[in-house]
């Protein structure tokens, strides 16, 4: 490190002598789509137009060097049960029955779906607003998450939020998210950090968007946890639109993944579509948070299948993007693996699981829609945790207390901060 | 009984709860091997070691969501922030994680965030505010500003055990300026109940943290003229002690309200709307503000004089209220 900088040569002149070092971010992909998106005048208006190739093949599904058969059809069908989630939201939509809108997390279901259940029992995690099918794996109910976006007496927060802000710090080790992004990746790290002291190396869980790690508190958060080395397991999703706003208008380096070599962390690029590669990147992510070697960032990559929200019509996407992007459906793919190609599933016992998760989807809905509304009055209270609430103890044990010889009391230093 | 400053006593309060308690930890920035800019911290390093006494980054939003996210494993951290003004930083964490979390999902966070605040030091813009009311109006927080040391450390255990989140302003005046006999016993003083600082007949003063001792002094000055101050220290202003309010206005039927923090949605006008409320009838006269001005505490020390609330207005206003 001493050789940075410029010596003198012999002849006077500053001879310019720089080293090169390289770092390597995997690229697990099968696929590297070659296409950008760019702002263009068309007559009177500005639109986005993509340019590139779009007519590469479908790539195959990467075979996973941990999931067994069973495994891979668990997965499936919580991206099943994901997808007729979402398809029964928007019916609740259409008949009036949702308060607000509807988020949609089509085309992310292999991403937030096989990323949860590489998870274990006591790591955490936190969803962000499209991770609908995080919830289902970590064993939040359908009917739940339905009850939100209804407003329901019988939801989670009863009635006070919405979507998929809930949490539950008991058993399911789930914190709410907020709907300002990045916010959930230093406390997710604080969640680890508690941890820690209570002797348990934890993986912690969350997502942020191509559009959300723009924040600072994404930089601040994923900062804290590398230098504290601790088990964050971050998604990036990549999914092409920030609302209205592609990717190419908010950050300039070719792939995210490249960001964690700023902060000194591994960081893998895998197809958030292949749930395959989602879950084998973040099986060794978490694998390393138990291990105590600290966080990883993951970006996967995929599009966001519909509008920002329900109201949305995402018309400002060029069309043959989505094109492009629904060839690469996750559910079908992984269907045709499945399948087709592992033969691990038959046509029958296919068309059984769907249908399963479809009676499943449909008592959900029932139970949903059965909750009644929240009184008026139960908007009071509960703004403070009062006496007898809750009993405040260490989830993992309590702290083993280091014992130094020092057993003299504070420091009586003069203030370092001189203020007159 | 020892006599310990201000700063003493804070320091006492949160070593004995780390003592007492292997749940409760610290971070923030330089509070380590430095000991904290302010040395309130110092030698809590050698004695609970670095993972208990966490320097962190310069980064009040990770501080702030870090120490949330411990909480919910069941941790009570302290983080202090350099300065309160740097708190705006981590607004969000605070006010839409944080204070929003009970509420909403049920969470309890037992966290403290402390460190200085107030004027009076010519600290300039950015090293001077008092920006309690930001908290107040976040719904969820405990809201706590010390005025003595026998306060500061019954007061800072009291938020280390409370199950809420609590915003600890230390007012940075006092921290060497004032000593005073605290015990060295495990005690805690009661969040959300204010005390009488001095008792009187004619008129009380409402206020809280530095301005308790500009109100003794005035007080002092004026009872030579044979007029009776009540001073009622508020100690926390979320929770508010509504009673304690009520109950001096009723005894001596005027009222002044002192703070250091800007005039325009500041606490004496939310006081004002609870005597209004609650004992209109019980007034002899107008409600009175002594106030910060409507702009940042300026640097120079003739503008931060005018500025801040002094001695002498607090008198002027007293005679003029007592002969209304």
């Amino acid at each position: 490190m001493s050789n940075h900088r410029n010596k003198p040569s012999p002849n006077g002149k500053r001879q310019h002598k720089s080293s090169t070092r390289t770092y390597s971010i995997p690229d697990y992909r099968l696929e590297v789509p070659d296409y950008i998106v760019r702002q263009v005048r068309s007559g009177d208006e500005f639109r986005y137009e993509v340019e590139g190739d779009l007519n590469t093949p479908v790539p195959p599904i990467r075979d996973s060097n941990y999931l067994s058969k069973q495994q891979c059809i668990e997965i499936y069908r919580y991206m099943l049960l994901n997808r007729r989630m979402e398809t029964a939201l928007e019916n609740l939509y259409k008949q009036g029955k949702v308060v607000g809108g509807v988020y949609f997390g089509l085309g992310q279901e292999a991403c937030s779906c096989a990323s949860a259940y590489a998870l274990d029992k006591d790591d955490w995690f936190a969803p962000m607003i499209r991770n609908q099918g995080s919830l289902l794996v970590r064993g939040f109910r359908a009917s739940d998450t339905m009850m939100q976006y209804m407003a329901k007496a019988g939801s989670p927060t009863k009635g006070r939020d919405g979507t998929s802000h809930f949490g539950d710090i008991e058993k399911r080790n789930m914190v709410s998210p907020i709907s300002m992004l990045g916010d959930l990746i230093p406390v997710l790290s604080g969640v680890a950090l508690g941890a820690r002291l209570q002797g348990r190396n934890i993986a912690v869980m969350t997502y942020i968007g191509d559009g959300g790690q723009s924040t600072g508190v994404t930089y601040e958060g994923i900062n804290f946890a590398a230098v504290q080395n601790l088990g964050l397991v971050l998604f990036i999703e990549s999914n092409l639109w920030a609302y209205s706003t592609p990717s190419e208008m908010q950050y300039q380096v070719k792939d995210l993944a490249e960001r964690a070599i700023g902060y000194g962390i591994p960081g893998v690029i895998i197809d958030g579509t292949d749930a395959c590669q989602v879950y084998d990147a973040a099986r060794e992510a978490v694998e390393r948070a138990h291990g105590g070697e600290g966080p990883t960032l993951i970006e996967a990559k995929m599009m966001r299948m519909k509008g920002h929200a329900i109201h949305d019509a995402a018309d400002y996407v060029p069309k043959p993007l989505f094109d492009y992007w629904k060839k690469r459906d996750p559910i079908t793919r992984f269907e045709n693996y499945l399948v087709r190609e592992k033969k691990w599933l038959s046509a029958k016992e296919n068309a059984d699981l769907i249908a399963e998760v479809e009676r499943v989807i449909e008592e959900e809905r029932e139970i949903a829609v059965n909750s009644p509304m929240p009184t008026p009055e139960s908007a009071e209270g509960g703004v403070y945790c009062e006496d007898g609430c809750h009993v405040i103890k260490p989830k993992y044990g309590l702290p083993k207390v280091r014992t130094t010889k020092s057993s003299a009391g504070p420091k009586q230093t003069e203030a370092a901060v001189h203020l007159k | 009984m020892p006599q310990l400053t201000y700063l003493e006593a804070i320091r006492q309060g949160i070593w004995e709860e780390m003592e007492k308690d292997p749940t409760v930890f610290c971070l923030g920035e330089d509070i380590g091997i430095y000991g904290g800019a302010f040395k309130v911290t110092d030698g809590f390093i050698d004695r609970f070691g670095p993972e208990r006494v966490i320097d962190t980054p310069i980064a009040e939003s990770a501080i702030v969501g870090a120490a949330f996210g411990a909480s919910l494993t069941g941790m009570r951290p302290v983080a202090e922030f350099q300065f309160m003004d740097f708190i705006a930083c981590a607004m969000n964490q605070i006010s839409n994680m944080v204070a929003k979390t009970h509420y909403l999902w049920g969470a309890p966070a037992p966290l403290v965030l402390r460190g200085p605040s107030g004027g009076y030091v010519h600290g300039g813009p950015f090293h001077s505010q008092n920006p309690e009311m930001w908290f107040v109006h976040n719904p969820g927080l405990k809201v706590i500003c010390p005025a003595t040391p026998y306060d500061a450390k019954g007061l800072m255990k009291a938020a280390i055990r409370d199950n809420n989140p609590c915003i600890f302003l230390e007012h940075k005046y006092l921290y060497r300026r004032i000593k005073e006999e605290v015990p060295p016993d495990d005690y805690i003083v009661p969040l959300g109940k204010a005390r009488i600082a001095r008792a009187g007949r004619d008129l009380s003063i409402i206020t809280y943290a530095a301005l308790v001792h500009t109100a003794l002094e005035a007080a002092g000055a004026l009872s030579k003229e044979g007029i009776e101050i009540e001073i009622l220290d508020l100690r926390t202003l979320a929770p508010l002690d509504q009673e304690a309010i009520v109950q001096t206005v009723r005894k001596t039927s005027k009222v002044i309200v002192l703070h250091e923090h800007s005039r325009t949605g500041g606490i004496a006008g939310e006081i004002a709307a609870i005597i209004n409320e609650r004992a209109f009838d019980d007034l002899d006269g107008p409600i009175l503000r002594i106030t910060g001005l409507d702009s940042a505490v300026p640097f120079s020390p003739p503008q931060e004089h005018h500025y801040l609330p002094q001695v002498a207005d607090v008198i002027e206003q007293a005679r003029k209220l007592k002969s209304y």
